[in-house]
C-alpha cells in the first residue's frame, strides 16, 4: 500500500446501514436536538410510495409530517428558496432528503439558507465561505450509485439567470446517511444497471486517479468486490434485499473514495455527453469505464491490476500473469457490461451508439461526438485524470466507445 | 457484512498526512471557524523541538496562539479546571494536541469542560451523555502515540470519557514530528495501533466501513513497522506507522472495546507499560484462543497481513492458521531487532509478582475478567513454561 | 504566572520574499507567452474582457494578478487593488507554495496533493491551469518540464522552443 508524500482524506457522515436502518431515524434526530425535521423528495420518489416507507418508519416520536415532493429533476435557485422559506415558516429543525443527486443538492442548499440566515446565497457559493456546521441533514438515497449521501459539494442552478453555482465545504457533508435496502427495491433493473455501474466508476477511478491515498484506497477495493458481485444479483433478482442492501453500501464506499480522491477522464466525458445529448449519467459511466482504465494504462497499469484481485478472486488474479491483470481488469469490465445488457433485455447500452431515447431514436449520434469531446475541456475532472487530455484525445476515446471497440493503445500519446 | 442487524460507522476525523502537513494548520483552523488555538503538549515526552516545529508552523499566519506544554502522565481533572478558566477567560474557540496518549486525552477533556462550560471539571462524570458539538479539536500526534488519539476515548484520573463528540476534527500527521525516541517506542506504537486494528478487523460486528480502516492500518503496520524500528531515521517508515496508528483509532472507536484493548490499558494504568509493549505480548495469545474457540474472523486477517499474493496462493481453509504463524514470526522479526527491551513476558517486562495481583485484582471486575486474567497468568513466563 | 503561555506566531520573510519573486515571474512570464505563443494567446482570447485571475498563499500571501485589459494580457501586480477576480488559485501554505513554486512539485503534483484550492468557474481554473501548463514548459529545462506537467507537449518544435522560450524570458526580465 502506497504513502502518498502528502494526502488528506475526510468523511465525516455517519453511517447508518440495515434492512431496517429507517427506524434509526428518530433516536438520531433526538440525539442531535432535533424534532421536527423538514422532509424533501421529488415527485418521483414520493410516487413510488418511498417516503410513505419514511414515514411509517420514522412513527410519530418526531414530527415528520410535513413533506415537500416537489423537487425538479434539476436543482434549482427559486425551489430552495421556496423550500427554505416552509422550513422557517414551520420551526424545522432538520433535514431529511430523500431520493437522488438533485434531492440531495436541493436539501444541502436549503441548509445554507436556514442555518446562515442567507438572503443572496451566492454569497455562499466557491471554496471556503462555509465556516460553521449547518442544521442536522439526513441523507436517505434511493439510488445505489451516486453516492451523493457522502459528497461535500453541491450544485444549485440559476435557471432565471443561467447561472450554476457550486458549493464546497465539508460542512455541506451530510450528517447522516441512511442505507436501507426498502429505499432501492422497486428500482427497475436496467436502472440499477447502471447506476451500479457510477458506482463502480467512482470506485475504479479513485483508484486509480491523482488523489488516491490509502484510505480512499481501502474504500475503493471493498467496492469494488462488492459491486463486481452484487450487482448482476440485483439486476437479476429486483427484490433480493441482501443484494439490494449489499448494492447500496457498495456505492457509498464508492462515493467516498472518489470524493477524497477524484475521478479522471471517465466522468470527464461522461459529463460532457450528459449536458450535450442529456443522456443519463450512469449509462455514459458504463461505456465509459472501460476506455479510462485503458486510456490510462500506460501509467497506472500496476495500480490498475491491483484491482483484479476483488473484482476476480483468487483464481483468476493467480492464473493471470501479473503484466496482463490490468488489461484483464478492463476486460472483466466490459464482460460485466455484456452481462448487464443480456439481463436487462438489451436496455444497457453498451457502446454510445446502443444509447436510445423514450421514442427508440439513438440519443448520441455520430456526428454531435465532437461537440462532446470540446465540452470535455470545460469540466474540472480532467485535472485528476493521471494522463492529460486534449481535444483530439477526447475525440479519439468517444469514437471508440461509439463504435464499442477496444480502444487502440497505440494511438494514446504517452508524455 | 452482517446483513441481519443495523450497523452503524463514524468517523469524524479529517486525515491531513505528509510533507508539511503542519503548515496547513492556519487554513484547516479558518475553516474550522477557529482564529484562536490553545496548544495541549507534553513537553517533555515530545521534545521542545516538536514543539517548536508546530509552533513554526504558523509562522506568517499572523495569528496568537496559547500554549501549555506541561501535560504529564499525572495531569488529572484538577488541572483541566485549571485550564478551562483560563480558557474560558481568554476565549480560546480550538484545541491543538500535540503528542500522543496523555496530551490528546487532557484536550478532549478540556474541550469537553470547555465547550460546556462546567462548572467545576473535577465533577465531571464518563456516563453523562454528551449532546452537544464542542469546539473543533485537533490532533497532532508524534513519538509515543498510541493510536487512541483520533478515538472517541479520553482516559483521565483512572476514568474513561467516551462520546462521538470527543474525537477530533483533524489529525495531523506529519513526518517531522514521526521520529520515535527509539526503537521500542516506534514498536510500542506500532503494536498498539496493530492490536486495536486486528481486534477491530476480525470481530463478529465488523461491518465495511470499519473494514477500510482496520485493513488499511494492519496492513500498513505489516509493510513498514520493521523498518521503522530497524532504521529510526527512516521518515516515511515512521509517518506510515503514525497513520496506521491514527487508521486504528478511527476503526477503534467504532468497534466494542476488545480484550487487547482491555489489557493494555490495565497495564499501562497502573504500571505506565505503553500499551503497544503489552498488546504484542498478549495478541498471539489472544488470537490463538480464538482460533480454537473459531470466535473470530481469523481468516480475515491473512489478506491485510499477507500482502495479495500470499493471500491469494494460500486455500482458504489454511487462512486462519497462516495468519498467526504470520503474526509471530512477524513480533519474532521485531524481537531480533529490539531483543529484550521488547519483553516477551511479564517477568522480562520487570513487573514484580505483587504487582501483577494488583492487575489481576483490578481486571477482576471487567465482564471479560475471568479470560483476561487466564491471559495474564500466561503471560507472566512467558508461553515456553506453558508448552513446556 | 499563567501556565498557558502567549505564543505569536513567527515570519518566514526569506520564503517570503522567494516566493515573492517567483510569483512577480510567473506573471511577467505570463504576460510575455499571451504575446509570443499562439495557444497561450488562444486560451486567453476565450476568456471575457476584464478577466482578472490570482494565484498566491494563504493565509497572508503574497500574491500574483493577471487580467485582461482590452484585449491586453497584462500582469498587475501583488494585489487586485479592487478589480473583481474571477479565479483565484490559492496554494494552501507558505511552505507549499515554496514548495511549487521552488519546482520541488510540479502542479500537477501539487493538485495530487491537494496543495492548492480552486475558486471560481471551472472552465475559466482550467483555462488558467492549462495556460499555467504552457508558461512552466517554457521556463524550466526540458528534465524538469516533463516532470512537471503530465505530458511534455509535442508542440515543442525547436523553432517554436528557442523562438519562445527567448521571447518569454527576454519579455519577462523586460517587463514587456
Ligand atoms: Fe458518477
Amino acid at each position: 500500500m502506497l504513502l502518498p508524500d502528502y494526502y488528506e482524506f475526510c468523511c465525516r457522515v455517519k453511517i447508518v446501514a440495515g434492512h431496517d436502518a429507517l427506524e434509526k431515524i428518530p433516536d438520531l434526530l433526538i440525539e442531535r436536538g432535533a424534532k421536527k425535521p423538514l422532509v424533501i423528495t421529488d415527485k418521483g420518489v414520493a410516487g413510488a410510495g418511498l417516503t410513505d416507507i419514511v414515514s411509517r418508519a420514522i412513527g410519530d416520536r418526531v414530527d415528520a409530517g410535513l413533506i415537500a415532493d416537489d423537487v425538479p429533476p434539476d436543482s434549482d435557485l427559486r425551489v430552495v428558496n421556496r423550500l427554505a422559506r416552509l422550513y422557517r415558516d414551520n420551526a424545522c429543525d432538520a433535514i431529511i432528503a430523500v431520493g437522488g443527486g438533485s434531492v440531495m443538492d436541493t436539501a444541502k442548499g436549503i441548509n445554507i439558507v436556514v442555518s446562515e440566515n442567507a438572503e443572496d446565497l451566492m454569497a455562499f457559493s466557491g471554496v471556503g465561505a462555509l465556516k460553521r456546521p449547518l442544521k442536522p441533514l439526513i441523507a436517505i438515497p434511493t439510488t445505489a450509485g451516486t453516492g451523493s449521501e457522502v459528497t461535500q459539494v453541491a450544485v444549485i442552478k440559476d435557471h432565471e439567470k443561467h447561472l450554476k453555482m457550486a458549493f464546497g465545504s465539508y460542512f455541506l457533508l451530510p450528517d447522516i446517511a441512511i442505507l436501507d435496502s426498502r429505499m432501492t427495491l422497486t428500482m427497475p433493473p436496467f436502472i440499477t444497471a447502471m447506476t451500479g455501474m457510477d458506482a463502480m466508476s467512482h470506485a475504479v477511478e479513485a483508484y486509480y486517479c491523482l488523489q488516491k491515498n490509502p484510505l480512499s484506497d481501502a474504500h475503493s477495493l471493498a467496492a469494488v468486490g462488492m459491486i463486481y458481485r452484487y450487482l448482476p444479483l440485483a439486476v437479476k433478482n429486483p427484490e433480493d434485499r441482501d443484494s439490494r442492501l449489499a448494492m447500496a453500501v457498495a456505492a457509498c464506499l464508492a462515493g467516498i473514495a472518489f470524493s477524497n480522491s477524484m475521478v479522471g477522464l471517465v466522468h470527464n466525458l461522461g459529463h460532457a455527453t450528459g449536458s450535450v445529448c442529456g443522456v443519463p449519467h450512469g449509462l455514459c459511466m458504463a461505456i465509459l469505464l472501460p476506455y479510462g482504465l485503458e486510456y490510462n494504462l500506460h501509467k497506472r497499469a500496476n495500480v490498475m491490476a491491483e484491482l483484479l484481485l476483488p473484482i476476480a478472486g483468487e483464481q483468476v488474479y493467480l492464473a493471470t500473469p501479473p503484466e496482463q491483470r490490468a488489461q484483464k481488469v478492463v476486460s472483466l469490465i466490459r464482460g460485466l457490461n455484456e452481462n448487464l445488457h443480456a439481463i436487462t433485455g438489451g436496455r444497457h447500452a453498451r457502446c454510445l451508439q446502443e444509447i436510445k431515447d423514450r421514442e427508440g431514436k439513438p440519443s448520441v449520434p455520430r456526428d454531435i461526438l465532437p461537440q462532446i469531446a470540446s465540452a470535455a475541456l470545460l469540466d474540472g475532472a480532467s485535472i485528476y485524470n493521471p494522463e492529460d487530455t486534449d481535444y483530439e484525445d477526447n475525440r479519439m476515446v468517444l469514437e471508440a466507445a461509439w463504435e464499442g471497440k477496444p480502444l487502440d493503445r497505440t494511438r494514446v500519446k504517452k508524455g | 457484512m452482517n446483513s441481519a442487524a443495523v450497523f452503524a460507522f463514524t468517523c469524524p476525523v479529517k486525515t491531513n498526512s505528509g510533507n508539511k502537513a503542519l503548515e496547513n494548520l492556519p487554513v484547516e483552523l479558518a475553516g474550522l471557524n477557529a482564529v484562536n488555538p490553545l496548544v495541549v503538549a507534553n513537553a517533555r515526552a515530545v521534545g521542545s523541538k516538536a514543539v517548536r516545529t508546530l509552533m513554526g508552523a504558523f509562522g506568517d499566519s499572523g495569528m496568537t496562539l496559547g500554549l501549555f506544554e506541561g501535560v504529564t502522565e499525572a495531569t488529572d481533572l484538577g488541572v483541566v479546571d485549571h485550564l478551562k478558566n483560563i480558557c474560558l477567560e481568554k476565549k480560546y474557540d480550538a484545541f491543538i494536541a500535540l503528542g500522543g496518549g496523555k496530551a490528546a486525552d487532557v484536550a478532549k477533556v478540556l474541550n469537553l469542560a470547555v465547550s460546556l462550560k462546567t462548572p467545576d471539571a473535577r465533577r465531571l462524570l464518563p456516563e453523562a451523555p454528551v449532546r452537544k458539538r464542542l469546539l473543533p479539536l485537533v490532533v497532532v500526534p508524534a513519538a509515543g502515540a498510541d493510536g487512541l488519539e483520533t478515538s472517541q476515548l479520553a482516559c483521565l484520573s483512572r476514568m474513561v470519557f467516551s462520546s462521538e463528540w470527543l474525537a477530533p476534527a483533524l489529525a495531523v500527521l506529519d513526518p517531522r514530528l514521526a521520529r520515535a525516541k527509539n526503537g521500542i517506542q516506534m514498536a510500542a506504537t506500532g503494536l498498539a495501533a496493530l492490536g486495536r486494528a486486528v481486534e477491530s478487523h476480525i470481530s463478529a460486528d465488523q461491518n465495511p466501513f470499519r473494514k477500510a480502516y482496520s485493513f488499511a492500518a494492519i496492513r500498513f503496520v505489516r509493510e513498514n513497522l520493521l523498518s521503522a524500528v530497524a532504521d529510526p531515521g527512516n521518515r516515511k517508515a515512521a509517518l506510515a506507522v503514525l497513520n496506521s496508528a491514527a487508521m486504528s483509532g478511527c476503526a477503534f472507536s467504532n468497534a466494542a472495546s476488545g480484550r487487547l484493548h482491555k489489557l493494555g490499558q490495565v497495564f499501562y494504568d497502573l504500571l505506565g507499560i505503553p500499551q503497544g509493549v503489552i498488546m504484542g505480548m498478549g495478541l498471539p495469545l489472544v488470537l490463538e484462543d480464538a482460533l480454537r474457540e473459531g470466535r473470530y474472523d481469523l481468516a480475515a486477517l491473512f489478506q491485510p497481513l499477507a500482502g495479495d499474493d500470499a493471500f491469494a496462493q494460500t486455500p482458504a481453509e489454511k487462512r486462519p492458521e497462516a495468519a498467526l504463524v504470520l503474526l509471530n514470526r512477524f513480533l519474532e522479526d521485531l524481537r531480533s531487532v529490539l531483543g529484550k527491551e521488547l519483553p516477551k513476558s511479564l517477568r522480562e517486562a520487570g513487573v514484580p509478582g505483587y504487582r501483577k495481583e494488583e492487575i489481576l485484582d483490578v481486571l477482576g471486575q471487567d465482564e471479560d475478567g475471568p479470560y483476561l486474567r487466564g491471559v495474564v497468568e500466561r503471560m507472566a513466563d512467558g508461553e515456553r513454561e506453558r508448552k513446556g | 504566572m499563567s501556565i498557558i503561555k502567549d505564543v505569536q506566531s513567527g515570519k518566514k520573510p526569506l520564503k517570503r520574499a522567494y516566493v515573492a519573486i517567483f510569483l512577480w515571474f510567473t506573471g511577467r512570464a505570463i504576460q510575455a507567452a499571451a504575446k509570443v505563443d499562439r495557444e497561450v494567446k488562444k486560451e486567453f482570447e476565450k476568456l471575457p474582457e476584464n478577466f482578472t485571475f490570482s494565484l498566491g498563499c494563504l493565509p497572508d500571501g503574497p500574491w500574483m494578478v493577471v487580467g485582461r485589459e482590452k484585449g491586453v494580457v497584462k500582469y498587475l501586480g501583488g494585489d487586485s487593488r479592487g478589480r473583481p477576480v474571477q479565479v483565484r488559485l490559492a496554494i494552501k501554505s507558505l511552505d507549499a507554495g515554496f514548495l511549487i513554486l521552488s519546482f520541488q512539485e510540479s502542479t500537477t503534483l501539487a493538485t495530487a496533493r491537494n496543495r492548492l484550492i480552486t475558486d471560481g468557474e471551472i472552465p475559466y481554473a482550467l483555462a488558467i491551469i492549462r495556460i499555467l501548463d504552457i508558461v512552466e514548459v517554457y521556463l524550466l529545462p526540458k528534465l524538469i518540464a516533463s516532470l512537471a506537467v503530465k505530458r511534455y507537449p509535442s508542440w515543442w518544435t525547436p523553432a517554436r522552443k528557442f523562438g519562445g522560450r527567448i521571447g518569454v524570458y527576454t519579455r519577462t526580465l523586460l517587463g514587456i
